[in-house]
């Protein structure tokens, strides 16, 4: 059964199927990340073809229920963009989760960054 | 229980009070897997690698992976499966009568959606995806895109701020770096949190909608927002995630209640059997429904910019913006950079940036303190989120029968391999 293995083995070694398995292998997620780029400039393009020919108004600032969340008087957010109600409904603070990472890396984990 | 959603598994699995930093969002299936490395290859962290001799891969710890789901929407063989699924819970939220349910889609939904009923790839549902909605039951059909304005509006004015008391005490730092994106606000925190001061405090769209549906929206509507229960429709799966941290509930509630990819919604529209390509185009519903085409632009890399710029621009000169499109930050991947001439103010500077690997090298330049820009816009997927983890499976992505047959081969040889 070994000796069948070491065979085996060594044939494929003479053969240099490994290197054809190798580039194969690389060339195979090469193409299906290409093939994914290509499916994402088609959506792109269909984003762009809305915000040109869709929608009518282009801006934020010129969209009337912007205008009316924001009015200086009457609006929900009458004291404006960064606010103090702004501060507390739409603004917020982060989290440093770099010890778990720390802890992860410290176990033997090789991670890219 | 398992499911299969538009060619992915998805966990029966809507959790409540559980720490989302415990979850796994995404996972390979062992027995799917066909070791060719495919996932690796995408992750920007390193999170998914192989873990044995047959060379099957697995996201080794939740603390490495930023939910973005590249290595799911990547995967040939779709051996990847997602951990959270709200899809069973909705359904009971819509049949309860009691239950004011809301919908909020945000922008690159409606690029993908089309996509599952036999649409060219691209094509703009957003018409038929209200209709779809409001078919499905859902009570306000409020959007996503509504609070892209309003980010515009919060995050530009932060950026102006920044930029015209830069160096003075007190002044958060320059660049400023977009928030909007779940998977890329995870990666600064585990990996760069000293960078946390340049990422703009403002909450992404979602994060902002959430909190104004049951506070501003139950106002206008006169619901209670005990009754509410708030959709978050996302092409993404780091948004499940965004939707489950602990700190949104400035409403008072849960902010967001439950949250759903663009292959889960067709999967409903289907499952509910609504014809979706006969629908009418309907508009969504106003106060927190109507949308700008900046708003729109979220939805792809370069886009946040731009619409940010559209409103900067006007804000700094005093003058109106004829031409909207700022094409020189549209991008399709890698990381672009531009100069933005500003009338009265100077020169913007400005990078926008897909893919972690790229986020990464900019998150370098700024430690290093080598920097020039003002601003900086990071998306952790590829060309931003039409190519996000939730969107359709491209279905060139899947392997025909002969890499499929390589990829055992592959798998067989890698598998002998002596151990070293």
């Amino acid at each position: 059964m070994s000796a069948m293995k070491m065979t085996r083995r060594g044939f494929i070694k003479t053969c240099g199927i490994m290197a054809g398995y190798a580039v194969l292998s690389v060339n195979m997620t090469k193409e299906v990340f290409a093939a994914a780029m290509n499916m994402v400039g088609m959506r792109q393009k269909q984003v762009y073809d809305a915000d040109a020919h869709v929608y009518k108004i282009r801006k934020s600032q010129d969209n009337p229920m912007i205008k009316k969340i924001y009015d200086t008087k009457s609006g929900f957010l009458h004291d404006g963009p960064c606010g103090h109600k702004s501060h507390h409904l739409l603004h917020t603070e982060y989290k440093d989760r770099s010890a778990r990472v720390k802890a992860l890396k410290d176990k033997g984990v090789t991670l890219n960054i | 229980m398992m499911r299969s959603v538009e060619g992915v598994m998805y966990q029966v699995n809507a959790p409540k009070g559980v720490d989302p930093d415990d979850i796994f969002f995404v996972q390979v299936d062992p027995n799917k897997c066909e070791a060719c490395g495919t996932c690796e290859e995408v992750c920007g962290t390193g999170a998914i690698k192989s873990i044995n001799d047959d060379g099957i891969r697995q996201v080794v710890d939740t603390a490495a992976c930023m939910n973005c789901g590249q290595c799911l929407v990547n995967c040939p063989y779709g051996a990847i499966y997602e951990g959270v699924s709200y899809v069973d819970e909705l359904f009971e939220k819509l049949k309860d009568p009691d239950t004011v349910v809301v919908s909020m889609p945000a922008p690159a939904v409606r690029y993908g959606l089309g996509e599952c009923f036999g649409a060219p790839t691209g094509t703009y549902v957003g018409g038929k995806m209200h209709a779809a909605l409001r078919k499905l039951g859902f009570d306000y059909i409020w959007d996503n895109e509504f609070t892209a304005d309003v980010t515009i509006m919060e995050e530009g004015t932060e950026l102006i701020g920044r930029v015209k008391n830069a160096g003075k005490e007190g002044t958060l730092p320059l660049p400023q770096f977009t928030s909007c994106c779940p998977g890329w606000v995870k990666f600064v925190e585990s990996f760069h949190p000293e960078l946390l001061p340049h990422v703009s405090t403002c909450k992404s769209p979602i994060g902002m909608l959430g909190p104004l549906a049951k506070t501003y929206g139950a106002q206008e509507t006169g619901s209670k927002p005990k009754k509410m229960y708030t959709v978050s429709i996302m092409p993404c799966v780091a948004k499940k995630y965004e939707g489950l941290r602990p700190e949104m509930d400035d409403s008072g509630q849960r902010d967001i209640d439950a949250t759903i990819n663009t292959r889960e919604l067709a999967y409903m529209i289907k499952k509910a059997g609504i014809e979706f390509n006969s629908l009418p185009d309907e508009d969504p519903d106003p106060v927190l429904g109507e949308s700008t085409g900046a708003a729109t632009i979220f939805g792809t890399s370069g886009g946040v910019m731009e619409a940010a710029l559209r409103l900067a621009y006007e804000v700094l000169s005093g003058q109106k913006l004829n031409d909207p499109d700022i094409k020189v930050v549209r991008t399709h991947e890698g990381i672009k950079t531009a100069d933005v001439k500003v009338p009265n103010f100077g020169t913007v500077k400005v990078a926008v940036c897909s893919g972690l690997s790229n986020a990464q090298k900019l998150c370098e330049e700024v430690k290093a303190g080598k920097s020039p820009y003002h601003f900086i816009e990071i998306m952790a997927c590829p060309g931003g989120c039409v190519n996000g983890g939730g969107q359709p499976i491209d279905p060139d992505v899947r392997a025909s029968l002969f890499k499929s047959m390589i990829a055992k081969v592959n798998r067989r040889y890698n598998a002998r391999k002596p151990v070293a």
